[in-house]
């Protein structure tokens, strides 16, 4: 394997509907949070890693140029890391990597949305290829309802159930998020006020869907030597992994979902975990809509196939139960794109180095951060540990 | 470095625009990439594509949709945007990482399904200042061209000489867009595309898939009996606002500046001996070479005037006709490593240049009058 | 005789509103007074035009308003006489120019017009870089960069 690489910081902004600043500004506002929180120097910075979504749902093309020197990248190297959905994960993967190769010692990634300013819905629609598939898909809401619904088709689910599972997850992480100063969405909610809210595709609720937001994150990756030099309490990257299936939705099983389980076995493998549940202290799961997050649990090793429903009701993943997912609240309650996935890598840095604050789940050494992408096309993970 | 990476081989479809199916020329460019090195498909390591949302015929996340027809099907893999010598040195990168023996570097552009190119630039402004004064690359390159012949005297016959030398070369290359016999006065007869750039002086807009197919060193010399090796790399940013940056003092020289250094090379002009640039608009080509190091600064207009730069020169530059031939805009930079690649391997036909390659330089671009710069060095 | 392939026609139009914060938005609040703001950097004193909340080298706010001359010098321009672009805000003929406005320290990026630009020989022999020009405005003002009709040649 390569070199050890470690995480000594992260800056997020507030997140939410951010009128009040520019797209530059708001990336340059979790910038100068990384720079401030380290006590780096930008001239330090060996490479820039820069990432956001879609040309279309920004409205400005190759956004690397527009971010230039709020990245504080002039003069410097520069990566532009894109992959839908799961661009947070890839640019940390990306940060990883370059580290790894030897070829750098400190590199800042930054990750980014403005959600409001485009139509995130009529974006989707785009990712679908005009001859075919464009014509049936309602945005991501109509995807993961059939994914859904597959889910609890094949394990025999009953309906009320899966409702009873989801309607919890959607309660705990949007009360959870009152605790993470930096979400976008926090909401005290009955089990009555989820079951009952609007539809927006069947079986998917409002509170069962992740809002669009806007805002930045920024993440310092730095080799050993400057992790020692710099940080007293990195957060070691343990594992990566990362895995795309077809692009064509109807071609895969999306319940056994294979790119899942082979990007959860490639990471799990680097950092030699053999029993997740057991291993990980806690895990920040991408879960844009609270359906899906089910079907991770599944997938990434938490439970056993068709347990999801069960072990949720029981508490396994709630704050104090044997393996806390999204304490932060997740992508459920704060989704800038961009930026979503690295979130999730910073929220795991800070658990393991003890710094999450309100949301801190004591004694967190060990953790997982996932984002996925495309029309359930790709899903990447990284895992962080305390100790190198 | 514990580890070289070797390039085993490559593969990429012509330029000129064509009526195949996109993910059909993905497919069969990548097929003959692992056809041609002798490795299946499952034996690929990771895949590292290049393409722009932006010039990606309408569709966003652009890796979505040629993921499988590039060889990715639940493999570890990602995307650079922009530049695709960017999704090189990634793939080096995760090489170097000692993760994967092998990567599949793919860069994707069908230039028939975009609209034109400065249709697609000029979405590279912020819509508040430049984008309300319809700043595009084109109107960005004819400022730079006007300050570059007003300081250092460039003439417009100089500039010319470019396309004559790149569009000649370019009757060689069968994987050429744009081939033409033409003279100085053709280009300047050619219609004033924005005074002083002419239309021949601005590339085209041209398919381009190519695939290059990387090795750490043992497999890379299991796989083929002429490796050519990964030497060095360096890449730069510029300011954001075409009015913050000095257009003659851009981010090339950094660029090379850390790709040479990486390199070992110390004399540019007598250690490369092939150059593929990336010379969207014709000027470009002169001011890259003072960046490069291959003239003083200045001195590029008197470089062509001396014809080192052609096929039998001291230091050939672009022998494969270059971007003003064919201009994929996304993969440009990965079709001028594809074309040192071959020059160093001696196979690159009727445009091999008569001397021994054994070190060549790749450079791309991308951006408003060179905004950001990659180049990489490979040899033997 | 082979099969000639179809192509599939798609246009895509995507809405956008764009967060203009709080400097673009005073920016153009100049402009219908016919101002031209530019900003100072608190730590490399240099002044940007148009005005920005930050300095895009030091990264720290450069906000120190100034209305800067409607004066300054030609640094580059380049002339289009029939060629339209995707995006321009006006029809061939034109210059766009890059100009120096007078104690900034960063180009200003617009039109150049009031001349003949029927004949590029004519215009190159007009406009050398330096050459003084100064802003008319357009009467209707939309809080937009293109209330600046052009920038004309001062005479003497």
């Amino acid at each position: 394997m390569g070199r050890p690489v470690a995480i000594i910081g992260s800056g997020q902004t507030k997140h939410g509907r951010r009128f009040d600043v520019t797209y530059p500004e708001l990336v340059k506002e979790a910038v100068d949070r990384v720079f401030d929180s380290t006590g780096i120097s930008p001239e330090d910075i060996d490479g820039v890693v820069s990432g956001t979504m879609p040309s279309m749902m920004e409205g400005v093309a190759l956004t690397h140029f527009y971010f230039a020197d709020v990245l504080r990248s002039v003069g410097k190297p520069i990566l532009k890391t894109e992959t839908c959905g799961s661009t947070g994960v890839s640019l940390a993967i990306t940060g990883y990597y370059w580290i790894a190769s030897g070829m750098a010692d400190l590199v800042l990634v930054v990750g980014s949305e403005k959600m409001n300013e485009g139509d995130s819905q009529a974006t989707m629609t785009t990712v679908v290829e005009p001859f075919y598939q464009r014509y049936f898909i309602s945005g991501a809401p109509g995807i993961f309802s059939m994914q859904s619904q597959q889910w609890s088709v094949h394990y025999g689910i009953p309906e009320e159930r899966v409702r009873a599972a989801a309607t919890k997850l959607s309660i705990d992480h949007h009360n959870d998020a009152f605790d993470n100063p930096y979400a976008h969405i926090k909401k005290k909610l009955t089990e009555e006020e989820v079951n009952n809210a609007r539809i927006i595709t069947y079986p998917v609720r409002l509170w069962d869907v992740c809002p669009n937001s806007d805002g930045a994150c920024a993440v310092i990756f730095a080799s050993e030597k400057m992790a020692k030099k710099i940080s007293k309490n990195p957060a070691w990257v343990k594992g990566v992994g990362y895995s795309g299936e077809e692009y064509w939705f109807g071609d895969s099983d999306k319940v056994v979902w294979q790119c899942a389980i082979d990007a959860a076995k490639q990471a799990y493998d680097m950092a030699g975990i053999k029993d997740p549940r057991k291993e990980l202290d806690v895990a920040e799961v991408y879960n844009p809509f609270t359906f899906q997050e089910l079907l991770y649990y599944e997938c990434f090793g938490f439970c056993d196939f068709g347990k999801a429903c069960d072990e949720t009701l029981k508490g396994t993943f709630a704050k104090g139960g044997e393996l806390p997912c999204d304490p932060s609240g997740g992508t459920l309650c704060t989704n800038p794109i961009g930026a979503t996935g690295l979130n999730r890598v910073a929220e795991a840095a800070l658990q393991v180095t003890n710094q999450a604050g309100d949301h801190q789940i004591p004694g967190a050494k060990l953790a997982l951060a996932h984002a996925m992408g495309g029309v359930d096309q790709y899903n990447g993970i990284m895992i962080l540990g305390s100790k190198l | 470095m514990a580890t070289r990476v070797g390039i085993v081989d490559i593969a990429m479809t012509p330029g000129a625009e064509s009526k195949d199916n996109f993910l059909d020329q993905v497919y069969k460019v990548t097929k003959e990439v692992l056809d041609k090195a002798g490795i299946k498909r499952a034996d690929v390591g990771t895949v590292i594509s290049a393409a722009s949302d932006v010039f990606h015929g309408g569709m966003s996340c652009a890796n979505s949709y040629y993921w499988d027809a590039g060889g990715a099907f639940l493999k570890n893999g990602s995307r650079q945007d922009g530049e695709s010598l960017f999704a090189f040195i990634y793939a080096v990168m995760r090489i170097l990482s000692g993760s994967f023996d092998t990567a599949l570097v793919l860069g994707v552009c069908k230039g028939s399904e975009n609209p034109e190119n400065d249709m697609l630039t000029h979405f590279f402004t912020d819509p508040f200042y430049q984008r309300q004064v319809g700043l595009n690359e084109t109107v960005a390159a004819a400022l730079q061209m006007r300050e570059y012949m007003d300081k250092y005297g460039i003439t417009g016959e100089q500039c010319a000489k470019v396309v004559v030398k790149n569009l000649g070369n370019a009757l060689r290359n069968p994987y050429a867009h744009i081939k033409k016999r033409v003279d100085v006065d053709d280009v300047l007869n050619s219609e004033t595309v924005l005074y002083p750039l002419k239309q021949m002086e601005c590339a085209p807009k041209s398919e381009g898939i190519v695939a290059i197919l990387l090795a750490k060193e043992d497999v890379a010399k299991r796989l083929t009996n002429k490796p050519v090796w990964f030497k060095g790399y360096g890449s730069s940013m510029d300011a954001f606002y075409l009015g913050d940056r000095d257009l003659l003092d851009g981010q090339l020289k950094q660029a090379a500046k850390r790709a040479y250094d990486m390199a070992g090379v110390s004399n540019p002009k007598k250690e490369i001996d092939v150059a593929e640039v990336c010379e969207p608009y014709a000027f470009q080509e002169l001011l890259w070479y003072e960046d490069l190091g291959f003239c003083a600064p200045g001195e590029g207009g008197k470089l062509i005037d001396s014809a080192a730069t052609n096929m039998d020169g001291n230091i050939p530059v672009n022998p494969s006709g270059g971007v003003l031939a064919t201009n994929p805009y996304v993969s440009r930079g990965l079709y001028r490593l594809a074309e040192a690649f071959l020059q160093v391997q001696g196979k690159a036909g009727e445009r091999q240049i008569d001397k021994k390659v054994n070190t060549a330089l790749a450079h791309g671009t991308h951006g408003f009058a060179g905004q950001c710069h990659a180049v990489a060095i490979i040899g033997n | 005789m082979t099969k000639e392939y179809n192509t599939l026609k798609n246009v895509i139009e995507l809405p956008h509103k764009y967060a203009a914060g709080p400097a673009w938005t005073r920016f153009y609040d100049g402009l219908k007074q016919e101002k031209i703001y530019g900003s100072r950097c608190q730590k490399c004193k240099k002044v940007f035009v148009p005005a920005r909340s930050y300095c895009p080298a030091c990264q720290v706010s450069a906000d120190e308003w100034i209305e800067v001359s409607q004066e300054g010098k030609v640094i580059s321009w380049a002339l289009s006489i029939s060629h339209e672009f995707f995006g321009m805000p006006v029809s061939p003929p034109f210059i766009t120019a890059l100009i120096r406005l007078d104690d900034t320290d960063c180009d200003f990026l617009h039109f150049i017009g009031g001349i003949d630009l029927s004949d590029a020989k004519k215009v190159k022999d007009l406009i050398k870089p330096g050459l003084k020009v100064r802003a008319v405005w357009n009467e209707e003002k939309k809080g937009h960069m293109m209330d600046i009709r052009h920038f004309v040649p001062v005479s003497g």
